[in-house]
Order: structure tokens, then sequence, then C-alpha cells
């Protein structure tokens, strides 16, 4: 059987700091992983590794091609002045093609649709609240029809209403086949949503 | 009034208008860009880089665009380089380099004895635009335009979040180096036309104005260009009418402009 993501022996660092320490792992298509752990234990590099945004210093890496990555939230640009339609669309691009299609546009319309974020598009991100931010982006990672959505604290900030909400999309995501992986502090996101595993990191180490 | 529009039937006011017209427009749409990534120094850097292309190819008695081209192209890399890589202090090494090259310019001029030409160099002499510059203006105007539409939807995407743009699969240095080359392109056209102390301005002001309008990226874009053609026409007619240098009269109306529509957006309602 084809393997769907591993990682053999991962190591990464930033300068002399090791982020990530021999990392092994393995994920079966269409499961609903939890990445959780403390501030700066290497979350985040973790999953950006796998996004292909980071170097490995070492080991082996197998992924699935179709990737979406949703960063999280701090590092985005809130006052850059784009509307929500200009922002999900970009979802589409691909290397070696430059201009959107027609269906483009017609598909990123339907996602847009399926998030409930039809009245928005010609709205400004700034005039956003958090729970239609953060759907923003995940209707941007969906317009690449990923195999694995890879996700940096989706929820971090939301009330409870709106994590309640995101995670209903996400279920529907999932059930539709799609692989997941959610990077979160909060240990109340488990009861939101069915998963497969939680997997907990601690200095650059996977804990087990 | 009949006086100003009598100005029209002269060649050169009309060949001035439609290249500066052309080249504000570029300018202004590279500048949101420049704004928003926060590169605005980058223009500033080149700008004064440029001055010293312009002594060197009076000096060497070359053509000035023979000379500044490449020499700009080669500094935009250098200076995208220094500011990704260094940061904070990469700014400080732009501060020295382009006062060293500015101060070089000044040097080169005064050992060739050409006292005339600084003057047109640091403010431009937009009225007094030959026939071939006028064609190289418009040339260039017209490549940067298309090379940014042809690459619009990455330019957007790069200039919004480079790193997302990274997990796409896309080549984010590449688009940097773009957009460093077509400044650097931006800078040698329009230093004829308010001179290489101002050319920055005319870079980065439509672009800090349209700021202030609601909209998404490409309506800020369009305004930025709206404001860069009517503030450099207002600016040619002072410079008309007071016989003063175009680019001090573009830079201060859009000054004004600036000031205005930030107290008509922040005043008491
Ligand atoms: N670009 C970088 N350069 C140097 N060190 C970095 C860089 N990015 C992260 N680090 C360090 O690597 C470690 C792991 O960072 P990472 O962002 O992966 O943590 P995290 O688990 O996601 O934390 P948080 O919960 O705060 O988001 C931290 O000690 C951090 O300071
Ligand atoms: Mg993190």
């Amino acid at each position: 059987m084809n393997k769907f993501l591993s990682l053999e022996n991962v190591n990464v660092n930033y300068g002399n700091f090791k982020a990530l320490n021999n990392i092994n792992f393995e994920m079966n298509a269409g499961e609903l992983i939890f990445i959780t752990g403390a501030n700066g234990s290497g979350k985040s590099t973790f999953i950006k590794t796998i996004a292909g945004l980071i170097k490995i210093a070492s080991g082996k890496i197998l992924k699935p091609s179709k990737i979406a990555y949703v960063p999280q939230i701090e590092t985005a640009d809130r006052d850059f002045p784009a509307t929500v339609f200009e922002i999900v669309i970009t979802g589409m691009q691909r290397p070696r093609k430059l201009f959107y299609t027609r269906q483009d546009k017609q598909e990123a319309m339907k996602i847009i649709n399926a998030l409930g974020l039809e009245n928005l598009v010609t709205r400004k991100l700034n005039t956003l609240s958090g729970g239609q931010y953060r759907r923003v982006f995940l209707a941007r990672a969906l317009c690449g029809k990923p195999e694995l959505l890879l996700l940096d604290e989706p929820c971090a900030g939301l009330d409870i209403k709106s994590h309640r909400d995101f995670y209903d999309i996400l279920a529907k995501i999932n059930s539709d086949g799609t692989a997941i992986m959610i990077v979160t502090h909060d240990k109340g996101d488990f009861n939101e949503i069915n998963y497969n595993r939680i997997i907990e990191i601690s200095d650059g180490r996977i804990l087990n | 009034m009949a006086e100003f529009l009598e100005l029209l039937n002269y060649g050169f006011v009309i060949r001035a208008l439609i290249a500066g017209a052309l080249i504000s427009i570029c300018a202004s749409v590279i500048g949101v860009i420049l704004v928003l990534k926060h590169y605005s120094l980058i223009g500033h850097g080149l700008s004064e880089i440029g001055f010293a292309s312009l002594s060197i190819a009076a000096a060497l008695n070359l053509p000035y665009m023979l000379v500044s081209i490449p020499l700009m192209i080669l500094s935009a890399f250098g200076i995208l380089f220094v500011s990704q890589k260094f940061k904070s202090s990469g700014d400080n090494a732009i501060a020295i380099a382009s006062t060293g090259a500015l101060a070089l310019g000044i040097l080169i001029n005064s050992l060739n004895n050409t006292g005339a030409n600084i003057f047109s160099y640091l403010f431009g002499s937009v009225l007094a635009m030959s026939e071939n510059d006028f064609w190289v203006s418009i040339i260039l105007s017209i490549l940067i335009l298309a090379v940014y539409i042809i690459f619009y939807n990455r330019i957007f995407l790069t200039t919004y979040n480079s790193e997302y743009a990274r997990s796409l699969g896309i080549n984010s240095t590449f688009y940097d180096a773009l957009i460093s080359i077509l400044t650097a392109f931006i800078v040698v056209a329009g230093m004829r036309i308010t001179g290489t102390l101002l050319i920055s301005g005319i870079i980065i002001l439509p672009a800090m104005t349209a700021k202030n309008f609601s909209g998404g990226f490409l309506r800020i874009t369009i305004i930025a260009g709206i404001i860069s053609f009517l503030t450099f026409t207002a600016g040619i007619f002072l410079s008309l009418a007071f016989n003063t240098p175009a680019g001090a009269g573009i830079i201060l109306v859009n000054i004004i402009l600036m000031a205005l529509i930030f107290i008509f957006k922040h005043h008491d309602r």
C-alpha cells in the first residue's frame, strides 16, 4: 500500500537551535490528527515542515502532492488592503499558471458559499470578525482541493459558538475524505470533532 | 487659461505630458507594492544611485540609459539582498550605500565640470525632454505595465504573504527580484521628470494617499494611478505657470492632497 504521509528521522534546525529532533511520524489518508504541545515546543515548525516551507537538515519526508497550509493567524497582515475574494482566489494559484480561469472563479465562489462567506466577498479583511477571518483562510486552502489540510491554531481566540461552527465545517471536509492535521493548545477542541489521534510535541520531539 | 491651452500647441509640452503621465502611473502602481511590503526605502536608495549613474554616464559621454539601466538593476538586486538578509540593519546599509552614491555622483560631476547638468539631474527637466527620451520613456512604461499585468496575480500573492505563496510552490524570491527590477526601471524613467531627488516621492506618495480609501488591492492600485495622473498634471501646469521645476510642484501637490484626504477622513462628524 502506498504511504500517505511519513516522516523518517527528520531534523530541523534554526541556526544552532534544534527545533525538530529526530521526528518519526506516519499518517494515513483521511485521518484527522491533533497536534498539541506547549508554546515554543515546535508545533508550527512541524506543520510548516510538512507544508514544505522549512528545509530539513536531515531525514526523509514522503507526502501527498496536494497539501494546503493555513498559517497561524498572528502571522497574517490584517490591515493589508484586500477583499475576501481577492484573498480566497489566491488559493487557485499554481506554478506555471499565471491567470485564473473562469472555472477557478466559479469554484472559489462555490467554496465561499459553502463556508457562508457569500455576503462578504467584497469586504476588506480588517472589517471581518475573527470567525469570518478564519473561514476566509480555510476557503483559500480548500481552493487547492487538498488531500491533506494543515491548520495551525485555526480557532485561537474564537468564542464557543464560532469554534463549534468551524469544527462543524472541518468535520464535513474530513468526511469527504480530506486528511486534516490541526495544531491546537486548547484541550477543549478534542471534544468538538471525531479524531483519530492526538500527537504531543515537546522540545521538538514527539512524545509517546 | 487661454495661455495655458496655447501651450498645448507646443510639441515639447505634449511630449512631457504624455510621457510624464505614463511614467507617473507606472510609478504609483509599483509604489503600492513597495508601500505594502515596507520596501519604500528601496525606491529612495535607488534614486540616489540613479544620480550617480547619470553622473558616470555624463563623465564617460555615454547615453544615460546605457549606463543607468544595468547599474540600477545590479543595485536593485544588491539592495534587495541586503534588506532581506539583514532586516533592519539592512536599512542602515542602504542609507550608507545611497548617500555614498550621491556623494560619488556629486564628485564625478564637479571633476567633470558639468555643474549645469547637476541641476537637471537632481530636479528633473521633463519639459526639456528630447524626442529620444520621450520614446524611451514610453517604451519603458509600456514594458513595466505589461510585466505588471502579466504577473499581477503573483505580485498580489507574494506582496500579501510570501510564505503562503511558497506553500503553493511559487518562488516568492523571483517576484521580489521582479519588483526590484521594475522599481529600477521606474527610477530610470522617472529621473527625467522629478529628478533623482524627488523620484521616490512620485513612487510612494500616491500609494500612501490611496491607502486611505476603502477597497481591495486592485481598487487601491487604480486609485493610486488616478491620483498620480492628476497630481502630475497639476504639478506640470504649476511649473509652467510659475516657471519652477515640475518635480517640486508634483510632490507638493501630492502632499497637500494627502493632507486634505487625511483631514477629511479623520475630522469629527
Ligand atoms: N524563524 C525562526 N528562527 C529561529 N528560531 C525559531 C524560528 N521560528 C521558530 N523558532 C523557535 O523554534 C521553536 C519552536 O517554534 P514554533 O513556532 O514551532 O513553536 P510552536 O509550538 O508553534 O509555539 P506556539 O504555540 O507559540 O505557536 C521556538 O523556540 C521558537 O523560538
Ligand atoms: Mg505555533
